[in-house]
């Protein structure tokens, strides 16, 4: 029986569609993935309805252009959302139960998990993902497995990730007039996360992180479990729009020279021509040459303020020096030439690139680590509606 | 029990129900009141108001400090609630957060009475700065959507309340005493004849809207005491709590025989122009009761705050306004026709970060 799954991102500079198929119980393969330029989104918030939803059809036009040079016809309906954007926020919360019989069975850990569960929030937010921790019995804790301890309370804690109500209703609605219905939205970080983490790393110390248009996520782990994860408003636009600044360039030729040019350490590659050429953007504006190490200056100050703001956020954590597995990074900033080195240097962890593992199909994507949340995405719904199933309803969504 | 009183008493938890008995202890008379608790001990001294919320669900145990379980008893038991509503038109609702039933069932009991009409004005205490960060964040957790329930919410740290005990059964003691002596106070102005009373009805009206608050009471005697009685207001650490302006004031002034004019005039001069900058709605009362105020003078203040959106129009043209108006000024020029732009800034340490890095770190470009 094979499991197909479809998930959506419309992100800050581009919208992603990716479908995946699994036989039960087996790897999840990306079948069909595609990404077009986003319209319509600031800083990974939807501001014109009409605009990100053209995006929505445009990349479904483009998933059933590749189906059919495969030779498959697939309508999709309906599609697990990748959520991100300063609006995520992560807080701890704790579930406890009362130990009936002096000794924690597994029905007073089922029943401070669902208390954890419970907690209820805001009413303009909406709940993404909750994750458990460690159960602590009578204050004592630190364990994963407290079934037998003797006490009075257990308590269990959790991480719930919740995102403002209003944008993901925005997210739904652009799908919906492009004739998409969006199921549970997930939080990019951590799908990015699942995608490229082995179990290995994740007990070793890791942090993952997911550099998009608008913002960066971040999912860090200690012990097994995630010790703390949340968004930073600074991606990679705010690094286009300083060179745009700097060199008085129009956005596009700000992204141009990022992505052709620019390098997050200064003087990188000591053979580069040490004056860049752009052309005119108007007729006052003729063409000219900037200095490279002016570029790479200006990115370089970007990153390594972010970079700085990361530490800050995992030395809070108290887990700096616990990074053994090192940094993973994710997302389409990732692709900025020296910025594992940078994250290296101020991190003082290894850092490496990070290509979706669990999954197969993306070794053909131009930049694989950019689409590692949607494939954790993928993952996330193989995982939890192969085992209820659900089968019916997702080969529902998908008329073969 | 004054049952065809349409002000109903209602103490939340093993705190709300303590106040209560503080407050009927004090009162002396018939006062319409409800205790509600998920603990049956709550009701062991034979109170005939007394609801045991979850009776099926947690056996009278009471919650362990568990929220959830709290609010799931509060809505097992809401049919229950509805036999001490009858002819309710506000309810005061007495708790401290923090714990299990008085911040969970707080809330589900005050949603419900908005579903009968009833306006709700909810006093609770917020816990001890020492007490662990888990009473904490149950507390700030559920005052935001207590505040979003209730028609009015006055929260009073209880450090605030029992600022000189060095014991902490004393403090606890003296801060659950003040709140219950304020609410003693308040009681009487409305139910007690006094020369100018404060109506029910009235005090209903003027609560519906009346959002977040902050109160406290002094008691003084001898020459000068009402100029004393508002020294000691304005500096009371309850009423400093506030960061928004009053938008309106209740005051009770309670005192025997001796109450002058001009003593009335002092406090309701002094409290209008210490903290509503002579501009807010202002109700008073009075209570003539020689027995229990013979030479003293106590005044209840309770003051209610604008709400952000109103500050905010308010504050247009103020020198914050302007500075905050140029400093936006300022990051526009520096970015111009920039993404972020007509977007909310990303601030980190007081650092807008969609201004360029380079240009808030003073960086030299070589050209």
């Amino acid at each position: 029986m094979t499991n197909i799954y479809a998930a959506l991102e419309i992100g800050t500079s581009r919208t992603v569609l990716a479908v995946g198929e699994a036989q039960s119980g087996q790897r999840l393969r990306v079948t069909s993935h595609a990404e077009i330029a986003s319209a319509g989104v600031r800083k990974s918030q939807i501001f014109n309805i009409a605009m990100s939803s053209q995006s929505v059809k445009s990349v479904l036009k483009e998933i059933e252009r590749n189906q059919l040079e495969k030779g498959t016809v697939i309508n999709i309906e309906n599609a697990f959302l990748v959520v991100s954007g300063q609006h995520v926020k992560a807080d701890r919360f704790q579930g406890s139960a009362q130990i009936a019989r002096r000794k924690v069975s597994a029905e007073d850990m089922e029943e401070a998990a669902r208390n954890a569960r419970a907690m209820p929030l805001p009413r303009d937010r909406e709940l993404l993902d909750i994750i458990e921790g460690n159960y602590s019995v009578d204050g004592y804790g630190g364990t994963t497995t407290p079934e037998g301890i003797s006490g009075q309370i257990i308590r269990l804690d959790t991480i719930h990730v919740h995102a403002e109500a209003n944008r993901i209703n925005d997210a739904r609605t652009a799908a919906g007039e492009a004739h998409l219905e969006l199921r549970e939205p997930l939080f990019a970080a951590t799908c990015a996360a699942d995608a490229v983490l082995s179990d290995a790393e994740r007990r070793d110390g890791s942090l993952v992180l997911d550099l998009g248009g608008g913002c960066t996520g971040y999912a860090l782990y200690a012990d097994g479990g995630l010790a703390a994860t949340g968004v930073i408003g600074v991606g990679g636009n705010h690094v286009t729009n300083d060179i745009a600044c700097a060199f008085q360039a129009t956005q596009a030729q700000a992204e141009e020279l990022k992505v052709a040019e620019a390098s997050a350490i200064v003087g990188a590659d000591p053979d580069a021509a040490p004056r860049i050429q752009i052309p005119g953007s108007s007729p006052l504006m003729e063409q000219r040459t900037i200095s490279r190490h002016a570029l790479d200056t200006v990115v370089n100050a970007r990153c390594r303020e972010l970079l700085a703001i990361i530490r800050e956020t995992v030395e809070e954590a108290g887990l700096l020096h616990r990074l053994h597995a090192g940094v993973v990074l994710t997302g389409g900033g990732a692709a900025l030439r020296g910025f594992a080195d940078l994250a290296r240097r101020e991190l003082g962890a290894d850092a490496r690139l990070g290509f979706p593992s669990q999954v197969d199909g993306l070794e053909d994507a131009a930049f694989p680590p950019s689409f590692a949340a949607i494939a954790g995405a993928l993952m996330y719904a193989h995982r939890n509606y192969e085992e209820k199933s659900l089968f019916q309803t997702i080969f529902g969504g998908f008329r073969k | 029990m004054k049952r065809d009183s349409t002000m109903l008493l209602i103490g939340v938890g093993g705190a709300g129900c303590t106040m209560v008995r503080g407050i009927l202890s004090r009162f002396g008379g018939e006062l319409r009141h409800l205790l509600v608790d998920t603990d049956a001990a709550s009701g062991d001294d034979g109170q005939p108001e007394f609801l045991l919320l979850g009776a099926e669900r947690l056996s009278g145990r009471g919650t362990g400090g568990e929220i959830v379980s709290a609010r799931l008893a509060a809505e097992d038991s809401a049919s229950k609630l509805d036999e001490f509503l009858a002819g309710v038109r506000l309810a005061v609702v007495v708790a401290g957060l923090g714990g299990g039933t008085g911040s969970g069932a707080t809330l589900e009991i005050v949603k419900h009475l908005a579903t009968h009409g009833i306006v709700s004005i909810v006093m609770a205490t917020t816990p001890f700065a020492f007490e662990g960060e888990g009473r904490h964040r149950n507390s700030r957790g559920v005052a935001a959507m207590i505040s979003d329930a209730a028609n009015a919410t006055i929260l009073v740290p209880l450090d605030h309340l029992a600022g000189g005990c060095d014991e902490m059964a004393a403090a606890m003691r003296v801060g659950l005493d003040t709140l219950a002596a304020a609410a003693t106070m308040f009681w009487r102005l409305v139910e007690t004849p006094g020369y100018i009373r404060l109506d029910a009805e009235r005090l209903r009206r003027m609560v519906q809207s009346a959002g977040r608050g902050r109160f406290a009471t002094v008691c003084t005697g001898g020459p000068g005491r009402a100029e004393r009685a508002v020294e000691e207001l304005v500096r009371s650490p309850t009423l400093a709590d506030g960061t928004n302006q009053v938008r309106s004031i209740i005051c009770g002034v309670l005192a025997g025989d001796d109450l002058r004019l001009a003593e009335i005039g002092t406090v309701a001069d002094g409290l209008k122009t210490a903290f509503g900058g002579g501009k807010c709605d202002f109700e008073l009362a009075t209570v003539n009761d020689e027995q229990t105020f013979r030479g003293k003078l106590c005044v209840v203040a309770l003051m209610f705050e604008a709400p952000a959106q109103q500050q905010t129009q308010e504050k247009e043209g103020s020198r914050s306004t302007r500075k905050r108006k140029a400093a936006e000024d300022r990051r526009r020029a520096l970015i111009p026709n920039s993404p972020f732009s007509n977007s909310a800034p990303t601030i980190w340490n007081d650092e807008d970060l969609d201004v360029p890095t380079y240009l808030r770190q003073n960086i030299t470009l070589e050209f």
